[in-house]
Order: C-alpha cells, then structure tokens, then sequence
C-alpha cells in the first residue's frame, strides 16, 4: 500500500466549509478581544524543550512532540500558548508600561489518544492580561470568556470558577508528603471519589481535613456552596483564597455576565503554574471542556519577569463541534459566456460591489454551466453571449 | 446528551442484573428493563431517565464522549480503556479481581522472575502498566478470549485475567501467583455532565451513596 496519501495520526485537513467556520469563530474573538483592548501577538510554533517545562512543569512531557535541532538543542511543538506569551513578554516587552493585554490565535500539539473533540494538532485563542493584580483584573478575563462565548453564537453555557489557594492550602495543612499530595490532587482532579476516599483512609491525617478533601470534589453551585466547606475556618490561608474568589465572584456581577458562573471546587485544571482563581467553560452539547484559563502569578517570574498574570484559552475545535449551524456563504456569482472581454467586465464590476465572482475559464456552453451550478451552493449563473 | 433526559448507559451481562435491584432500591424508574430483554434504549418519562444497553466495554466511551451523561461499569473495565470519565460511586457489587495466573509449577515465583516473560491477556493496558511500574519488561500478547489456552499451548508462560472465584482457572489446572488489583462495579459520570446537570445528577449520586453505605449489597 503506498503510504503518500495517510496523514499523521490525530491530524486532519480542513475543507472549506470548516474553514468558513473557524475563520468566523476566530474574527469573532479577535473582534472581541480588540474591543477589550487586547492586541495580537505570534510565537514561533516550536520552542526548547527547557522554556516548556521550566514554564509548564515536567509532567507535561508525556504529551509533548519533540524532536532535535542540528546542534544537539531538544525542541518540542508548543503544546500550549501562555509558556510562550510569557517567554515573549519577558524578553521584549519588560519596559512596557503594565498591564500588557496580548491575545493569540494559534495551533498547538499534543500526543493524546485522538477522538473525537481530541486531536494531536487543534486550534486556541486566548488572551493574556499580565503585570495586573487583584479580582477586577480576574473578572475582566473570565468576562471576556463569556462574552467571546456568546459572541461566537453559544446560548446555553456555563463557566466553573474555583480558586486554587483554597484547595493548595488544606492539602498544605494535612502535612501529607509531596507524593501522596500530587495523588490527592490528582484524584480530585479526576474526579475519581472512590480512589479518593481510598488513599485519604490510608493516610494519617486529621478526619476533619479528611472530610473537607472529600468534599471539595462535589461542591458546584453558588455562593451558598461556601459555607460547606467544613475546616475553612481554621485555614487562615483558605479563607483568604475564599475572600478573593468571593470578590470575583461580586466583580462579575458587576460586569454582568453572573449568569453563567458556577462555584466549583473541583475545578483545578492539570498545568502547575496557576496560582489563584481558576475557571472551565462548558457547554451541554459537548462532553468536554471549551475553554479554560486562570490566574499564573509566578510563570512570568521563571523566565526573569516576576510579574502577576491571568488569562484563558478557547479551543476552536471543539468550539466548532457546538455551533451546529453552517456558516452561509453570500451569493456567489459564476460567470461565463462567449464574448471573454464582456465577461471580464461583469466580473470586475461585481467584483468591485463586493460579490464573490468567479471566471469560466473553459468557455464551457450554458448547459454545462447550469450543471455545474446547481453542483455548487449559493451559485447564480450569468451567461453572456 | 439530552438537555432534560439524564441518560445512563448501563452494562449488559452478568452486571445488569445487580444494576437494574440497584436502580428499584434507590428509586429510579426500572419498569421492563430485564436482562433477556433486546431493547436497546429504555426511556421514562417521570423522572426524565434514559437508559442505553452497551457492552460493558463500550460504556466508559459512551460517557466520555457525553452520549450518556452516567455510566454503570466495572473498575476493571475502566483501568483497561483509560478514559477522561469521573468516578463517582463504588457500587461494591460485581466483584472480581486481576491476577496473574500460571500453570502450577509456577505458583511461587517471585514477580522479578517474570522479567522478560510473555503474558497473554484481554487487558493489555492493565498488564502492561502492572509490570511496568515494577520496573519489569514483558512481552504483552493481547488475546480476545479463553485466555488460559496460551499457557497450555505453549503461547505464553502466564497470563493476566480478571477472576471472580477462580473456577476457570482450577479447570485449566491453572493457579493465582499475584492479585493486581479489586475490582468492584463503579459509577461513572461525564466531566461536563456533572457540572451542567448537577442539580440531577448530585441527589442522585447522594441516593446512591446512601444506599450503598447503607450494607446492602445489591
């Protein structure tokens, strides 16, 4: 079998009518993220392997492509954007006066087990909103979420928001050792509530924390959800996470998009650099996750620009798997003929009103263009002859 | 996924029926679903309860994808297929475990000893990832059934299965040299499911907990 026709696998080709389809999600953003004061910026789609993993942790390597370059330097594909923009902005823009608002439409590369909403090379845009702190910088992204959400058509979604410090500082509280941290979390993250209640049993920790650990995976919903949390007032540190996530949770009202934010301490999200509030946007007609971002106050700081940061992530892909609807094309025009100096003219003059036109170069007779027509969608023939 | 239906996919075989006591005993709507039935899909309509009929091996895919928004499956069954699913409860019934198992002569060989070995089994994943994380290189010969033929014929040296009583494994004079690990039925939940139906779902996770807490094996 020759082989010239398989592409790699989880890669895949886009045909028009999904481009027509990202295209219009991407202008939708970048519009948004313009509006919002946000301006564009482009790294290269390859990098070392050390900014990578000094900026995204080492775990992230199972899921990276790497390969060498001719001297011997271990490159890897961007496996996600924020490493980058923070790598950029420590190297050309420190001088800028803060904060610097950058976004970014670009195409990342995990080895995952592709699927479907899954590929090995998928689409992100997002922005960066860095050098500012406190909860108004926060909701400003977690706004610009939603909004891109229903800029892009999306009617029905929600955006979960936790705050990292709250769980970071009872694991921190239970003296468990780095391993068994790293499990726990790891469990939560998942979800996975019977290995959870499993390895907190086999642990010497006090019940209560115990108890709290265990709890903290199903606690979705509003405000109401806080005083749930059982040890919080004896963890000065927690509190202090739950008051800025409170503070948030008020500025988004403010900013009106309330509606569509749930409290949920499950939330933690795998990369290592967050360090506040962390937030997933879903959809209920798709099994996974949209968007995802939050708060990254010391990734700036591994790369010589310690710097406070929060941002978010789109995914195209499996936002395009929402939208059902097709974009529609305008009209399109098909011209053909005899007489090709007439026919030149129609073109350019529909052309210049703004018409997509496009030449029968073949000098095909009516019949046949009438064929074809009918094969092509939103097509109207003119026949000069 | 339905917006108002909450479709759980529910295993065929020897699970269904200790699944459909578990679905009457927490109060969910059972009505019909029996294990000779062929039906595919059962829909009710108080409350809003869809059940889909799927291998047991299909069902962790069927919710990571969202076609179901719950799933009731195996722990074995999850270990193999690896998913981005949540696992919510642990049902306790279904039990089985994964053993590496051998013919007799083998019954007391140190697992260093199987460095380098073939291992014939259904659960590639599972095997692979057991002997791995002790440092051991095996060579895995994935099989689709009666995998204690391989070490009869001279296909393998063990073999990795999931046993219950372990009768099939004395029929073949076969004996357990290692448990893996236990296996209980679980139930398992979509990622976005859980956060955009969680007014449905969470009760219904708190019933389930209940009951299963209560001691009554279903």
């Amino acid at each position: 079998m020759m082989k010239n026709r398989e592409i790699p696998k989880g890669l895949r080709d886009l045909l028009p009518d999904e481009v027509k389809i990202k295209r219009n999600i991407e202008s939708q953003a970048a519009g948004l993220f313009m509006r919002y004061g946000y301006e564009e910026v482009i790294t290269p789609a390859f990098e070392y392997l050390e900014v990578i993993e000094a900026g995204a942790g080492s775990n992230i390597r199972q899921e990276l492509f790497m390969f060498m370059d001719r001297e011997g330097g271990i490159l890897s594909l961007r496996p996600e954007m924020t490493v980058s923009i923070a790598r950029l902005a420590a190297t050309h823009l420190q001088d800028e006066p803060l904060p610097l608002r950058l976004y970014y439409m670009g195409n990342v590369f995990r080895h995952v087990q592709p699927q479907k909403a899954q590929y090995r090379e998928f689409w992100q845009a997002g922005i960066e909103l860095l050098g500012a702190q406190g909860p108004i910088a926060d909701a400003e992204v977690i706004t610009i979420a939603a909004r891109t959400l229903a800029a892009i058509g999306l009617l029905d979604f929600k955006i979960s928001l936790n705050h990292i410090g709250i769980f970071n500082s009872i694991l921190n509280d239970s003296n468990m050792n780095p391993q068994d941290q790293t499990r726990v979390r790891q469990l939560v993250e998942r979800k996975d509530l019977v290995a959870l209640s499993q390895v907190l049993d086999s642990l010497p920790v006090n019940e209560r924390l115990k108890e709290t650990i265990a709890s903290l995976p199903v606690l979705h919903g509003g405000l109401e959800i806080i005083d749930k949390i059982p040890y919080l007032e004896e963890s000065p540190k927690a509190s202090e996470a739950v008051s800025e996530l409170l503070k948030i949770y008020e500025a988004l009202n403010t900013f009106g998009v309330i509606e569509h934010i749930v409290l949920d301490m499950g939330v933690l999200r795998g990369l290592d650099y967050y360090t506040g509030i962390v937030f997933e946007g879903y959809s209920p007609d798709l099994g996974y996750g949209l968007l995802g971002g939050g708060r990254y106050d010391n990734l700036l700081g591994q790369f010589g620009f310690p710097c406070p940061a929060t941002g978010f992530a789109l995914g195209l892909e499996r936002t395009a798997l929402v939208l059902k609807d097709t974009v529609d094309g305008p009209t399109r025009y098909l011209v053909g003929g005899t007489r090709l100096e007439a026919m030149v003219e129609k073109c350019d003059e529909l052309r210049t009103a703004g018409f997509i036109v496009e030449l029968d170069t073949k000098m095909s007779g009516r019949d046949e263009l009438q064929k074809l027509c009918a094969r092509k969608a939103n097509t109207t023939l003119i026949y000069i002859d | 996924m339905q917006a108002n239906y909450l479709t759980i996919a529910l295993s065929k075989g020897t699970l269904l029926k200790p699944t459909i006591g578990l679905l009457e005993q927490v109060g969910l709507p059972a009505e019909g679903l029996t294990p000779e039935s062929r039906q595919m899909v059962f829909s009710y309509e108080q409350p809003c309860i869809k059940y889909i009929m799927c291998r047991p091996t299909d069902v962790p895919t069927y919710v990571e994808q969202g076609a179901a928004d719950l799933g009731i499956v195996g722990k074995d069954v999850i270990v193999e297929q690896r998913k981005d699913i949540f696992e919510l409860v642990d049902l306790r019934y279904g039990y089985c475990r994964f053993v590496v198992a051998g013919p007799a002569h083998l019954q007391n060989i140190a697992l260093k000893e199987l460095n380098y070995k073939r291992i014939a089994t259904k659960f590639p994943v599972t095997a692979e990832q057991f002997f791995r994380s002790h440092g051991l290189q095996v060579e895995i010969i994935t099989l689709h059934g009666n995998i204690e033929l391989a070490p009869i014929m001279g296909l393998s040296d063990v073999i990795v299965d999931i046993v219950s009583t372990g009768r099939t494994l004395k029929e073949n004079n076969l004996v357990e040299i290692i448990k893996i690990m236990d296996s209980t039925t679980r139930l398992i939940c979509n990622q976005v499911s859980y956060r955009t139906k969680y007014d449905s779902i969470q009760p219904l996770v708190e019933k389930i907990q209940k009951h299963v807490k209560g001691g009554s094996k279903a």
